[in-house]
């Protein structure tokens, strides 16, 4: 780094976070440290970097700083129940989301304008194999318009934001539409996202989903619902052997929590058997932010309550996810010269009431809580004020920066 | 086959048997000068009963609310929602109904080009009650370029659009107008009157163009200055004391409403404003992508700023329903009265140590702070954060999304 020795320039950071416990689970680190910012990069993780090298401070003792979490599994377009991101995502510590299948290669181009272009938050997006994305199950069950080539042309030439291809919500029978995804998988060397039902008449079942079609690295969303994917028997509530096997191939397990995604009846047996998700995500969307309250916060603390640890949770919903869409080590870490996203967290002590999809509710004493979010660098969310004077010494402000 | 199930529905409604039971709350119901432990009760989508010690064993679903203040849904008259127009524009229901505003009122994001497609993408499809004030400008609020444009403001056809649609639209709205004349406003006015309804104004003064002449010459009392505790209104004099036009145009019947939103709310003007007992008539957000992000202008969050700056928490729910209700003529809401629709709040007052940024990111740092724990819109429940209503996962058998 340059170092201006100019008096006038003297402050090397922009913005210096201290006193939080950080949770960096890319670069080995879970222990009080110092977070400075300049401009839109992480400067430096250290302990003890004095206030006076920074233009603002922010005490965040008692509180988590963590890398800006990534939400694998989100709705900001084509989908009905779609939800602008910046509200949804940066208010809960999510600094990426990722659209899942709400574009197809037809409609990209539109997204990419009126959404993702004008976010705040990281928007980037699996290409959903239907060329008319996630508009309907006209639209899902046209394998007509599962292009392969089409889509894997179209993903080179968005690479930029388009990290894989989602297929969803197939209703016919038979491989067609899973098997057109994966090929343009193939093609375009990105991993797929698939969220399967699993109906009698679809001839279609788990364990040869998850052995013999999925590849590794792809990714098998709503994984504790039990219609999407039987990860457990429905004989003895045990973690299938496919299951495992799954895994060890290196098909990845997304929570995907949903409006009807997330079941504690499957979850905690699975839980129990040690059967986590690879990635935590919320498939948020109209519903499911509402009752179920499927935000990442919510989502991190509904693993804990199950008995993951923070930092295991933090790993989910920031390296893995990261690595998941091969964004990793841009993305979902504070590693010094990295882009500035970072989330805040607090851990409530009390009594809460979380909710999957079903409205069924099991209590908890630890709730997960972001109270503050950094994008690119700039403070975007700030739930107790901490980077703010009292009005009563703000003299006749206007804003404040 | 629907006889039948009208004699039936008869017949329940007559046996008094409730679908919600809300036993033991702080009922809080200005409109009906409620403030006590009391249950309410409903039935289908409306309040069947408030009243002490209502049989629990008549209800389907009974949520005890001891610690829980029960108020009506809450109205917030200021809002901007749009899944697709102009960008600043928010989704509504995650940000009305989990903050207890089960009717929010759209502030002049559609014009008369523009309304009837925002009716059927928007108000139609959400949980939220919306209604909407419409643009004078007929392009709606799409950039200054429309919205100081004189030739965009088509008084008769803005007024017979609001007839159409009087189900919908309560007012008129005026705002970002630059131009040092009172086009805008008196066009907007004028269409208000030819509807009967009433004016929501954003105003700016300009040189010829005076803030005082708004209140007192251009505005008809029960019309709506929005945004009154905004900096670039001279609302107070060097000394910070009121201004005597403010009570004077109070006095009139003018109607000062918050409008928080990104620049309009800040604690260097509203309180000593609050100090010296100028209130709001009218507690709403301007909820937009800005707004909701560091000021956090949501609807509780901007109850608890004016919790924090001295006002009770039964002033501050009066101008959350009865007031707002009565500014947009439709007193059938606001109101926990037998017979109205169920639209209904369970807010929480939690202590502790809290902090609230205003428009201009100032903070102000307070001991009580308002949290919605359950809303309650057209009889159903649509939020739950504490899981009230919500079965325990160990009493709720099998479940599956196998069918």
């Amino acid at each position: 780094m340059v170092v201006c020795l100019s008096p006038a320039q003297a402050q090397t950071y922009d913005l210096l976070l201290k006193g939080a416990r950080v949770v960096d689970p890319a670069n080995g680190i879970d222990a009080v440290r110092d977070v400075a910012l300049a401009g839109a990069r992480i400067a430096r993780v250290a302990n003890g970097i004095a206030p006076s090298e920074a233009r603002k401070t922010v005490d965040l003792s008692g509180l988590i700083v963590t890398p800006g979490l990534i939400d694998l599994h989100f709705h900001a377009y084509g989908y009905s129940g779609s939800l602008f991101p910046d509200d949804t995502a940066l208010l809960t510590g999510a600094t990426t989301v990722v659209d899942a299948g709400g574009a197809g290669y037809r409609t990209i181009d539109d997204f990419r304008r009126r959404i993702i272009a004008k976010s705040r938050t990281r928007v980037l997006a699996l290409l959903n194999i239907a060329g008319g994305g996630m508009t309907g199950q006209a639209s899902e069950d046209n394998v007509e318009d599962m292009l392969p080539e089409k889509t894997a042309q179209t993903i080179q030439k968005n690479r930029d934001v388009v990290v894989g291809i989602k297929v969803a919500h197939f209703s016919k029978p038979g491989w067609d539409a899973l098997k057109r995804a994966v090929e343009a998988g193939r093609l375009a060397g990105v991993p797929v996202m698939v969220d399967d039902k699993i109906f009698t008449n679809t001839g279609r079942t788990s364990r040869q989903k998850l052995l013999d079609v999925m590849r590794p690295g792809d990714l098998h969303t709503h994984m504790y619902n039990d219609r999407q994917v039987e990860i457990l028997s429905r004989f003895d509530g045990k973690v299938e052997q496919y299951s495992w096997e799954a895994r060890r191939r290196g098909v990845l397990f997304d929570m995907g929590h949903g409006g009807g995604s997330f079941l504690w009846t499957v979850a905690i047996p699975a839980a129990r058997q040690g059967f986590w998700p690879d990635t935590i995500s919320t498939d948020l969307h109209s519903s499911s932010i509402m009752i179920p309250q499927s935000d990442m916060p919510n989502c991190i603390s509904k693993m804990m309550l199950l008995g993951m640890k923070l930092e295991d949770a933090i790993l989910r919903s920031t390296v893995n996810p990261a690595k998941a869409i091969r964004r990793f080590p841009e993305l979902g870490t504070l590693g010094e010269g990295k882009e500035a996203d970072l989330a805040v967290l607090a851990v409530r002590e009390g009594v809460f009431a979380f909710k999957d999809a079903w409205g069924k509710k099991l209590l908890g004493t630890k709730k997960v809580e972001c109270v503050m979010t950094i994008r690119n660098g700039r403070l975007v969310h700030d739930a107790e004020g901490r980077a703010f004077p009292e009005w009563t010494k703000a003299g006749r402000y206007e804003v404040l920066p | 086959m629907k006889p039948a199930l009208l004699l039936l529905a008869a017949a329940v409604s007559q046996a008094q048997i409730y679908d919600l039971l809300i036993k033991n709350g702080l009922v809080m119901d200005p409109a009906n000068r409620r403030n006590g432990k009391m249950d309410v009760a409903v039935s289908g989508n409306k309040v069947a009963k408030v009243a002490p010690n209502l049989p629990a064993s008549r209800a389907r679903v009974v949520v005890e609310a001891g610690e829980y203040y029960v108020t009506p849904g809450l109205i917030d008259i200021h809002t901007h929602f749009d899944e697709q127009g102009a960008w600043l524009n928010l989704n509504p229901d995650h940000n009305t109904l989990r903050f207890g505003v089960t009717t929010a009122v759209d502030a002049g994001s559609s014009g008369a080009d523009n309304f009837e497609s925002f009716r059927a993408r928007v108000i139609s499809r959400a949980r939220t009650r919306l209604l909407a004030f419409l643009n004078i400008c007929s392009a709606g609020m799409y950039g200054l370029e429309v919205e100081n444009d004189p030739k965009q403001m088509n008084v008769d056809r803005a007024a017979a659009l609001a007839r159409k649609h009087r189900d919908v639209i309560v007012g008129i709205k005026t705002a970002h107008y630059r131009p040092a004349d009172w086009i805008a406003v008196d066009h907007a006015v004028k269409a208000a009157a030819i509807s009967e309804t009433v004016c929501m104004i954003d105003f700016f003064p300009q040189p010829g163009r005076e803030y005082p002449e708004l209140l007192l010459k251009h505005m008809r009392p029960g019309d709506i200055h929005t945004h009154f505790y905004g900096r670039l209104i001279p609302q107070l004099d060097a000394a910070n004391k009121v201004q005597p036009y403010m009570w004077e145009a109070r006095k009139r019947g003018v109607l000062f409403d918050v409008g928080h939103g990104a620049g309009a709310f800040l604690f260097r003007i509203a309180a000593p404003m609050i100090e010296q007992g100028f209130l709001p008539d009218t507690i709403s957000t301007d909820i937009h992508k800005n707004s909701v992000m560091l000021p956090m202008a949501n609807m509780t969050q901007t109850m608890s700023k004016f919790l924090n700056l001295g006002l009770t928490l039964e002033q501050i729910v009066e101008r959350a329903t009865v007031n707002p209700a009565r500014s947009i003529r439709r007193p059938d809401l606001g109101t926990l009265s037998e017979g109205a629709a169920a639209d209904i709040a369970l807010l929480v007052l939690e202590r502790g140590r809290f902090a609230f940024l205003d428009s201009g990111h100032a903070k102000l740092t307070g001991q009580r702070r308002l949290r919605c724990a359950m809303t309650v819109r057209d009889g159903r429940i649509v939020w739950d954060e504490d899981g009230l209503a919500a079965t325990e996962v160990s009493a709720a058998g099998p479940y599956s999304n196998f069918k």
